[in-house]
């Protein structure tokens, strides 16, 4: 399948790499939930950049995260034009009207402005999560954020068994093939064929998932004995500045796009 | 369906006193259907999303190919049949997608979120009794609402209102696609024998 096994996060030893995994995500929330309010190119602008500008600090490559983010550049250019030529603002010079589309300055100018938002409300979270190990994640979810364990341990338990469900998939459609059952170009034997392998991998991993259940409670899973961590998590001071940061540069984003003038609630229009 | 409301009572471990609580069968399973979409998910995301259904994808009509992102919600709420069952399926498939790569980063999360809360809200006004195909298509289709109205929010805020409205309901229908497709999975899944350890197994053992 196209998921390799490897493909989760894994911690780096830079500044921001290291950090607790709940600080990672709060930090990335934080201007996430915060662009939510406003739609307008300068807080989005802002985070964006900084973000862009954060990468190293993360312990990461440039390289590397443009070969896993590719996709979002694509996503964003489609909605960018997607907004360009559905919105109510055609104000401007006309650029392109071929008869429902009409594509004027403004609209693009507003069309870009969206992207541009997405684009800031993802990446953040994009390089917190390529520097998260799931494993890390459960423990510091359980320790800092009283998220019950059971819930924890059970979905990190299953999320084991992903590089399993993604061998399995090429299996099931090895043995699809090898019984001459190929879709050969018509896509509808695509569909049918695809709904096929999805029913036998959700049928294999239902029956995985009871046998797990059963061997986590022969181990006392399920007990109600007070639990104790075999992995420390710290949420240090660092961790604490880093959430600072963020919101620090979050209201900055804001303030400077109020100060401006570009600041647009998303329901204003 | 009235078959299934009297299985229901009986359900989880046989024990009356902690029939509301969820065995480690319920977490795993319901785990493992939303990792098994989570991953669906994160191939969908980073590869048909962009590419496929590009052509769909700067129109108010997108979401109707979206109902598989509303899938694990209504699984997850017929198989296991418990309060919460419906939202925590929907956000391990979500951070399943996360943790894999998606590149639309917490965004997924939150749309995890909303759409579990849609699906979850109508099990709930159900009272968790009803599972039958009608329960499915109204969960199906509120948890589309969510996502109409969050997408709306995140990735087409510059949209007109009409073309938002356009937008929302052509997420509500692939939410009911969603429902009815989901119910029809867990029928099937029912029959080959492996929801045994669930209420939602029993229902052919009563036919």
């Amino acid at each position: 399948m196209i998921i390799a096994a490897g493909a989760v996060g894994r911690t780096t030893g830079a500044v921001l790499g290291r950090r607790n995994p709940v600080a990672k995500l709060g930090a990335a929330f934080i201007p996430a939930l915060t662009l939510l309010v406003g739609v307008d190119p300068v807080s989005s602008g802002l985070i964006l950049i900084a973000a862009l500008l954060s990468v190293p600090a993360w312990g990461l490559t440039w390289r590397e995260v443009f070969r896993r983010g590719w996709p979002l550049l694509l996503g964003v250019t489609t909605i960018s034009l997607g907004n360009a030529l559905f919105t109510a603002r055609k104000g401007g010079a006309v650029l392109v009207d071929a008869g429902p589309f009409l594509l004027t300055t403004e609209s693009v100018a507003a069309g870009s402005t969206a992207g541009m938002r997405l684009a800031a409300i993802a990446l953040p979270g994009v390089l917190a999560v390529l520097t998260i190990d799931p494993v890390d994640l459960a423990d510091s979810l359980v320790r800092h954020l009283k998220v019950p364990a059971r819930f924890a341990y059970g979905s990190l338990a299953a999320l084991r068994l992903a590089p399993l469900m993604a061998t399995e998939w090429e299996i099931l459609g090895r043995a699809r093939r090898a019984r001459g059952l190929e879709p050969g170009g018509n896509p509808l034997a695509a569909i049918r064929l695809f709904g096929g392998k999805l029913f036998a991998l959700l049928v294999g991993a239902v029956r995985r998932g009871s046998q797990l259940a059963v061997a986590m409670d022969a181990r006392g899973f399920d007990s109600q004995r007070a639990r104790t961590t075999a992995r420390i998590s710290r949420f240090g001071p660092a961790d604490a500045v880093l959430l600072g940061c963020s919101v620090a540069l979050t209201a900055a984003a804001v303030a400077l796009a109020v100060v401006t003038g570009a600041w647009n609630p998303v329901f204003s229009s | 369906m009235s078959p299934t409301d009297n299985v229901s009572h009986r359900a989880g471990t046989g024990l009356g006193t902690r029939r509301r609580t969820w065995r480690t069968v319920d977490i795993v399973v319901a785990s493992v259907l939303g990792v098994a979409f989570g991953l669906i998910f994160a191939a969908w995301n980073n590869f048909v999303y962009p590419t496929v259904s590009l052509p769909l994808e700067a129109t108010p009509f997108s979401p109707v190919i979206g109902a598989v992102w509303l899938m694990p919600a209504v699984i997850g709420g017929l198989v296991i049949r418990r309060a919460g069952a419906a939202l925590y399926t929907e956000v391990v498939a979500a951070t399943t997608s996360m943790l894999f790569g998606s590149v639309w980063g917490l965004s997924v999360f939150m749309s995890g979120v909303w759409q579990g809360l849609g699906a979850e809200l109508v099990f709930a006004l159900l009272a968790y009794r009803r599972w039958g195909v009608f329960g499915s298509l109204l969960a199906g289709g509120a948890a589309g609402l969510a996502m109409g109205i969050n997408q709306s929010i995140v990735t087409v805020p510059e949209f007109s209102l009409g073309w938002k409205a356009v937008y929302v309901l052509a997420a509500v229908t692939a939410g009911l696609v969603a429902g009815i497709l989901s119910w029809f999975l867990v029928r099937a899944l029912a029959r080959t024998g492996v929801l045994a350890p669930f209420a939602s197994g029993r229902v052919q053992a009563e036919v």
